[in-house]
């Protein structure tokens, strides 16, 4: 770290919060990360090969570093302890002494063995936030069962809604898809900063305490919206689920997805198509007819999204005010002018040979910028250093 | 109104947000026990109190997930002493949030440099769908657009089909998000005194949900759709069962895993079976090692299934449906999801606060969805110190509307 990023660091919004992270699990590894892109300094206390995320897909060809974990662990630090020695124990008792958080998903079953329990921390690390970050939570009748994501996703409901729209219409019979990578666990690991944030900031009054957080309930939580429909009488299904016109049309060049709300944005949509005549059907102006004939509006719009191309069709339907969006690659992201513009990645070295670039963090912080600089930390870079 | 055994009690949040991302963040922070005041008014009011009728609901929404615990005041900000009145209620809030285009808020005379000037230390949350500069902070977009712009969509699909359209989940990940950075800006502020302005882009959020296939672009290679598969374990999926949409998830990380997975479904034979003794052959071999699972688990029940496979160490759930959400007794017993009832809303679920707490439990729904402006006479009256001639005057010039 050279000087100026020390300095630039003590203006973080997190600098001087030491958190002491143990992660099999995305989420617990997730949740870390938000914390340490803000500037906490994060150690990761790994066992002896190495966190199993370290060797998580997906890999990047010709070299030996898992993107996963790149990602993840940018930023932090890395400690290699056995918890199950006396000597591992008592190098996690020195860390948890200048801590202010733990984070750990270390099923409960395995906890005492390695002094992680509730009550042992509690009772020697009086000031210290502990958060457990499971499957399912420390508590209830299901604590003990495991996931990976695929499960989480649908053990929170929103899995059993997807895909919706246009890939539900074209494959009806097929099951149910997930969301890309780890979308259940980032729900987790972000309801855990959150919950890690949220004790700490009651340290003052209330002492350090115990926070059990369920990537479960973090996937049902932003996917609350199904429960309110439920209340309102509507069991929400896959096949259903879509808006009634607007949706994922396929254009020249990729994918526009399309969403008109208000009235006003049906009125520019309009103009974007050119007022075809069958816009013009008195009838169409209520917007509640407008949702009846949902399906006849869709099979005028998909014919006329094939015959523009994608890049036009935004960028016109956005000087109009018609929400619109193409479908971008990763690729397009990494290059993108917005991105750029707005400093979204920064390079990172994931060793001495190999360069990438990898998203700083999902929020910008304008009176005091996030750090540009990123590294991935190699297994046990601690070890060899001094204790403070 | 402070809660004592609330984790955030005493925090103060002045919520101009509204629809679905930026309320979910402030319905968060109130269900960990901070203030917050919801900012509408007649002309500009929420989506849930409006029909949606492209969603298919044609009237007002009578119970609001994002709008629990909240207070409701009215103010007209097309009006200059409605945003005098705004900065007055920023002035006494620890923080303000909104969610308008890029721009809205200082054109209001609400932007940051406005309320920094009448609140020094204030931290103000701008979540907004493309972010506050760059090229695209103009665009407009609700949550399947996030996605779309941000990656997530193009990511997730049937690997020989299109994108997948990102729902509410979208949204309510942007918010959570945002809750994070707001706490984070609350303890910056209380070790510098400093004040903040976050800057949330909900697309940026849906790149985090890619991170991993940002970084293979940006060296260059070209990451996969996988789909419901997955690059190191097989089986993993999502699979048919005994009953007509019922669908058992299915995740084996290794040989132990495959051998409990053959054994708890009588099937023997796939223990010995060379095609899928290890995990690389199990991958190589993993359409046929699907088709037999299919097979395997066409006269199984869902439930009775994933129970048991749990109890062998394997990691199986079946895909549910809110149906089964509603029903379950562990998201019961955590108090994930909570029974909620008024006097015009009957019985029903909702979901309850994000984390438990040993020690500051008060946490979660204490009101539901409110009025509008039911809450003038605490905010007007008592905390701005209108009186009610006053505020009736305003009401007539439409101030207060």
């Amino acid at each position: 770290m050279s000087s100026k990023d020390s300095l630039q660091g003590a203006a973080l919004p997190l600098a001087g919060c030491r958190v002491i992270e143990r992660s099999r699990t995305v989420a617990a590894a997730y949740a870390g990360r938000l914390l340490a892109s803000m500037g906490a300094t994060v150690v990761m206390v790994e066992p002896i090969e190495g966190s199993r995320l370290r060797t998580a897909p997906p890999l990047l060809d010709g070299t030996d570093h898992s993107a996963l974990f790149a990602f993840l662990a940018s930023g932090k630090r890395s400690l290699v302890c056995n918890l199950l020695s006396p000597e591992g124990q008592r190098t996690l008792a020195r860390e948890l002494q200048s801590a202010d958080i733990l984070i750990d998903d270390t099923p409960v079953r395995e906890r005492v063995a390695r002094t992680l329990d509730q009550d042992s921390v509690a009772s020697r690390f009086q000031a210290l936030v502990h958060v457990s970050v499971l499957p399912f939570g420390s508590s209830g009748p299901k604590a003990d069962w495991d996931a990976e994501e695929v499960n989480l996703l649908h053990a929170g409901g929103e899995g059993f809604l997807l895909p919706n729209g246009l890939s539900s219409e074209l494959f009806p019979d097929r099951p149910p898809l997930k969301i890309y990578g780890h979308f259940s666990q980032y729900q987790g690991g972000c309801m855990a900063a959150l919950g890690a944030l949220t004790a700490w900031w009651a340290v003052p009054e209330a002492g350090g305490q115990y926070v059990d957080v369920s990537a479960q309930d973090a996937v049902l939580a932003v996917g609350a919206f199904a429960l309110q429909r439920l209340g309102d009488g509507s069991l929400e299904h896959r096949s259903t689920r879509r808006f009634r016109y607007g949706g994922v049309f396929e254009a020249q060049g990729g994918f526009v997805e399309l969403l008109t709300l208000e009235d006003r944005q049906w009125t520019a949509l309009v103009e974007l198509l050119g007022r075809p005549v069958w816009t013009q059907h008195e009838a169409l102006r209520d917007p509640l007819e407008r949702s009846r004939r949902g399906d006849e509006i869709n099979h005028h719009l998909r014919e006329w999204m094939s015959r523009h191309d994608v890049d036009d069709i935004v960028q016109r339907a956005q000087q109009l005010g018609v929400p619109a969006a193409k479908y971008r690659t990763p690729a397009e992201i990494i290059r993108g002018e917005h991105e750029r513009s707005r400093g979204l990645f920064a390079p990172l070295m994931l060793d001495e040979s190999v360069q990438a670039e990898i998203l700083v963090a999902p929020f910008q912080f304008r009176c005091t910028p996030l750090q540009a600089r990123q590294r991935v930390p190699a297994l046990g870079e601690m070890t060899a250093e001094p204790a403070e | 109104m402070t809660l004592a055994k609330a984790p955030l009690s005493g925090v103060r949040v002045a919520d101009f947000t509204i629809h679905a991302a930026g309320p979910f963040c402030t319905q968060l922070l109130s269900q960990l026990g901070a203030e917050c005041i919801k900012i509408e008014s007649k002309t500009r009011p929420d989506a849930f109190r409006k029909p949606h009728a492209v969603y298919g609901r044609m009237t007002a929404a009578t119970f609001d997930q994002v709008s629990v615990n909240k207070l409701s005041v009215r103010l007209n900000l097309k009006q200059p002493e409605a945003v005098v009145l705004a900065k007055r209620l920023v002035a006494l809030s620890d923080v303000a949030t909104e969610s308008f285009r890029a721009g809205v808020m200082r054109r209001l005379g609400l932007g940051f440099d406005d309320l920094r000037a009448v609140k020094p230390d204030i931290i103000l949350l701008s979540l907004s769908s493309s972010g506050q500069t760059g090229p695209d902070s103009h665009f407009a977009g609700y949550a399947p657009l996030f996605a779309a712009w941000g990656g997530l969509g193009t990511m997730t699909g049937y690997t020989d089909g299109p994108p997948v359209e990102m729902r509410h989940v979208m949204d309510h990940s942007a918010g959570a998000h945002a809750a994070v950075a707001t706490l984070a800006a609350l303890h910056q502020r209380r070790r510098t005194g400093g004040a903040q302005h976050i800057d949330l882009a909900a697309r940026e959020v849906a790149c985090a949900m890619i991170g991993d296939a940002l970084i293979q672009a940006s060296m260059g290679l070209t990451p996969v759709r996988p789909g419901n598969r997955h690059l190191s374990m097989a089986p993993h999926g999502v699979y048919p069962t005994r009953q007509p949409d019922r669908w058992l998830t299915l995740a084996v990380r290794n040989d132990a895993q495959w051998q409990a997975l053959v054994r708890e479904l009588d099937q023997p034979a796939g223990s010995s079976e060379p095609r899928f003794a290890t995990a690389d052959a199990r991958l190589r071999h993993r359409d046929e090692l699907d088709a037999l699972l299919t097979e395997w688990l066409a006269v199984c029940d869902a439930d009775v299934t994933a129970q048991r496979l749990q109890r062998a160490g394997v990691c199986a759930h079946v895909s549910w449906s809110m149906q089964d959400i509603a029903r379950d007794p562990h998201l019961r017993a955590r108090l994930a999801t909570v029974e909620v009832s008024a006097s015009d809303v009957p019985p029903r679920l909702a979901v309850g606060a994000p984390a438990r707490f040993s020690k500051t439990d008060d946490v979660g729904i204490r009101r539901l969805t409110p009025a509008l402006g039911q809450d003038e006479d605490y905010v007007f009256g008592e905390l701005l110190g209108l009186s009610s001639a006053h505020r009736a005057e305003l009401e007539r010039r439409e101030v207060i509307l």
